[in-house]
């Protein structure tokens, strides 16, 4: 079996893996690190913009042959597997949780408390605001005070979000541009200026959108790195008698008969927060029964991340859909909740939109439309208002057994189980779900009462949780978490957990800025173990 | 008068053409069926956009229909991803009711375009609600040549600058300064 040595191996390579490294290589340039994603490097970026225009045309996922079939995991929110992950095609946007999200137990006597001070992961959310290059403006809530400034001022707001600023803030709440990873005064970092394509969900043409591949190129270009993509790592092995881990056990997509057994002084989980757990799981042992680090048993619990609450609104003003339809308005009215009021805490967020207002084959009547008919059809119904995108979400706390399990009903090629994740509220946020909806319909009503609006239906609960994190949850104490606050498995001194699956709450809104500024601190305490 | 005579002699020239002695790709409409494409766009595009206007998007359409790829896996969504690829390529199809639209329409006394408004939109109804298309797709289905014409027009960039009468430039490159702005008229 080829034997590949370095000082670091991360299992994994999307946003948090690549943060880590390039922070990791800065403050220790010597060290040898090697990064192994199982899925494929997607470094094509001159195709980007054929890839957009046959986005667009004949809805072709522009990511070619970013996931393994065989790999996939009921209950995932996304089937990419490629390096990158799923930052290749995320929105970028850039929010911060709150203090509130790190002490829910201490204020509300709710959850957990995460094992972090606000002040300490503030310092890297503005480190990770300015690796990603983040635009944005200072929020206009006091509690949101920031110990540095963004990267780049915020997106300028379109002239549809302008108007829905001026509808949304009658309600009393304030409204934000959302802070994005993109780059808006010019070229950066080897990517593009933003060109408004407004597709940085499906593919950025110009890699304005801040997106991995760009920065693994550049440490592979600059050696910082090596990459060994195509690789599924299948097992972790500890050594002997001890706890350390020694090697990672990794197979080739086109060669699944070679093995190549990674060793390093330090090995670091960055596979998210499905394969994180996924991959413990797996590596079973007489000295390890439940897999490793999980002498908690709690590998694979506390699955978090936020369930959402949408709704469409018409109001009496005219807007222009197709502006920017990627960027929206946030306000962090309710990140904080008063105490004596009922508990809920949840994002508010406002997008242009085109509910109700796209062209139709047939009138009302059941006529067939041609022509002229079609587009008069169209116009009187998409000019006369317009409509209103909103969406709240909302801090859904998991219980213990919202899990990720071993579906011994679906296996790789290798044989392996693939996982299974199915969330569940713990019995205080269960109980609350009704008031929560309650209260989020009665923003969204109050915000669609300006302008003449209403909303048109009722508001709906996700089926799914969105930026789901969780599985190796951070704390102090080993019988209740599985890794400390930078990431360090309690059971194995040589094994870190970075990212998603650390969080022990999911917070109220959108999570890749955490995940990295969490990232870059498990970073500076990996490189401390190199220290001399 | 006359341009209506030619034209219609010369749809039926193309339409006695043996199909198996025209060397078409699998993915390409033959020539006569290309008309009739045409004589309908006439129809169920703008007639804002002038013949030539209505010509090009027929065209933009072929060459949607010629740069199709099987079998290329589609958007898997997010939330709840599934694997779809995309299916056979729809030219078949197309001629396939392409022909019998226009064999309705001869039965009806003629060309497709010359036929009253009502009787064209009576079989455009029949051929939609049998390929059973009951809205306009977001992007062509392959259901059916109409609609699937109507869907790459009425959901493009340029015709959601007709609706709102604006230069929204949905999709393009455009600086980002133009957009916060109203956008100007056409």
């Amino acid at each position: 079996m080829p034997v590949h040595e370095s000082d670091v191996c991360v299992i994994g390579g999307g946003i948090t893996a690549v943060m880590l490294i390039e922070r990791l290589a800065q403050l220790r340039p010597n060290l040898k690190i090697t990064v192994v994603e199982a899925g494929r490097s997607i470094f094509d970026r001159q195709n980007r913009p054929t890839y957009h225009r046959r986005a667009i045309e004949y809805g072709e996922h522009p990511w070619h042959d970013d996931y393994i079939e065989d790999q996939q995991a009921r209950g995932m929110i996304s089937m990419t597997m490629a390096v990158g992950g799923q930052a290749l095609h995320w929105g970028g946007a850039c929010n911060r949780f709150s203090e509130e999200d790190l002490r829910l137990n201490s204020i509300y006597g709710l959850a957990d408390d995460w094992p972090i001070d606000w002040a300490e992961l503030e310092k890297y959310y503005v480190q990770a605001e300015h690796r990603l290059n983040v635009a944005g403006d200072p929020s206009p809530y006091p509690e949101d005070r920031r110990s540095g400034p963004y990267a780049q001022p915020a997106m300028p707001l379109s002239y549809n979000l302008q108007v829905l600023k001026q509808w949304a803030e009658q309600s009393g709440l304030r409204f934000s541009p959302l802070p994005m990873a993109r780059n808006i005064t010019g070229p950066t970092d080897g990517r593009g200026a933003c060109g408004l394509y407004d597709t940085c969900g499906d593919v950025c043409p110009t890699g304005a959108r801040y997106s991995p591949d760009y920065t693994y190129q550049q440490l592979i270009a600059a050696n910082k790195v090596t990459l060994h993509d195509r690789t599924l790592v299948r097992r972790l092995n500890h050594g002997g008698n001890g706890d350390a881990i020694v090697s990672a056990i990794g197979y080739h997509q086109d060669r699944p008969s070679e093995t190549t057994q990674y060793r390093a002084r330090h090995f670091v989980l960055a596979s998210g927060q499905c394969w994180s757990s996924h991959l413990l799981l797996l590596s079973t042992s007489s000295r390890y029964p439940s897999g490793i680090a999980n002498r908690s048993g709690l590998v694979g619990r506390y699955m978090n991340g936020h369930k959402f609450i949408s709704a469409q609104a018409i109001i009496d003003e005219q807007t222009f859909p197709g502006l920017n339809m990627t960027h929206s308005l946030i306000s962090r009215e309710y990140f904080r909740c008063a105490s004596g009021k009922p508990f809920v805490r949840h994002d508010t967020r406002v997008w242009e939109s085109t509910a109700g207002k796209e062209p139709r084959l047939r009138s009302a009547a059941g006529r067939l439309l041609l022509g002229d008919e079609l587009l008069n059809d169209w116009r009187a119904r998409a000019t006369r208002d317009s409509a209103v995108r909103l969406r709240a979400y909302y801090d859904s706390h998991p219980h213990r057994d919202s899990r990720l399990t071993l579906d011994e009903s679906s296996r790789n090629r290798y044989g392996d189980p693939m996982p299974k994740i199915e969330h569940r509220l713990d019995e205080a946020a269960t109980a609350r779900e009704a008031a929560t909806l309650a209260h989020c319909t009665s923003v969204f009503e109050r915000m669609a009462q300006a302008s003449n609006g209403r909303l048109t239906g009722a508001p709906t609960v996700s089926t799914y949780w969105d930026h789901p994190a969780g599985g190796c949850r951070m704390g102090t104490d080993p019988s209740r978490s599985v890794v400390d606050s930078y990431g360090r498995t309690h059971d194995h001194e040589n094994l870190w957990v970075i990212g998603a699956p650390t969080l022990p709450t999911g917070g109220c809104t959108n999570g890749t800025l955490t995940f990295v500024a969490l990232s870059l601190r498990s970073a500076v305490a990996v490189a401390d173990g190199f220290r001399g | 008068m006359k341009r209506r005579q030619a034209l219609k002699t010369l749809a039926t020239a193309a339409a006695a053409l043996p199909l198996s002695r025209v060397r078409l790709r699998a993915d390409e409409l033959p020539a006569d069926q290309v008309f009739v494409l045409r004589d309908i766009a006439a129809t169920v595009l703008p007639s804002v956009m002038g013949s030539k206007g209505q010509n090009e998007a027929v065209d933009n359409f072929l060459r949607w229909i010629r740069d199709y790829k099987e079998g290329v896996a589609l958007s898997h969504g997010y939330g709840e991803p599934r694997l779809v690829k995309s299916g056979p390529t729809p030219a078949p199809g197309y001629t396939r009711q392409l022909v019998a639209l226009q064999q309705a329409a001869q039965s009806r006394g003629g060309r497709f375009g010359a036929l009253p408004i009502e009787a064209r939109r009576e079989l455009l109804d029949a051929a939609l609600k049998a390929a059973e298309v009951r809205n306009l797709p977001g992007r062509p289905d392959g259901k059916h040549v109409v609609s699937d014409l109507m869907s790459h027009y009425f959901r493009s960039s340029a015709a959601n600058d007709l609706c709102y009468n604006a230069r929204i430039g949905r999709n393009t490159y455009r600086a980002i300064r133009v957009t916060t702005v109203r956008p100007r008229p056409l």
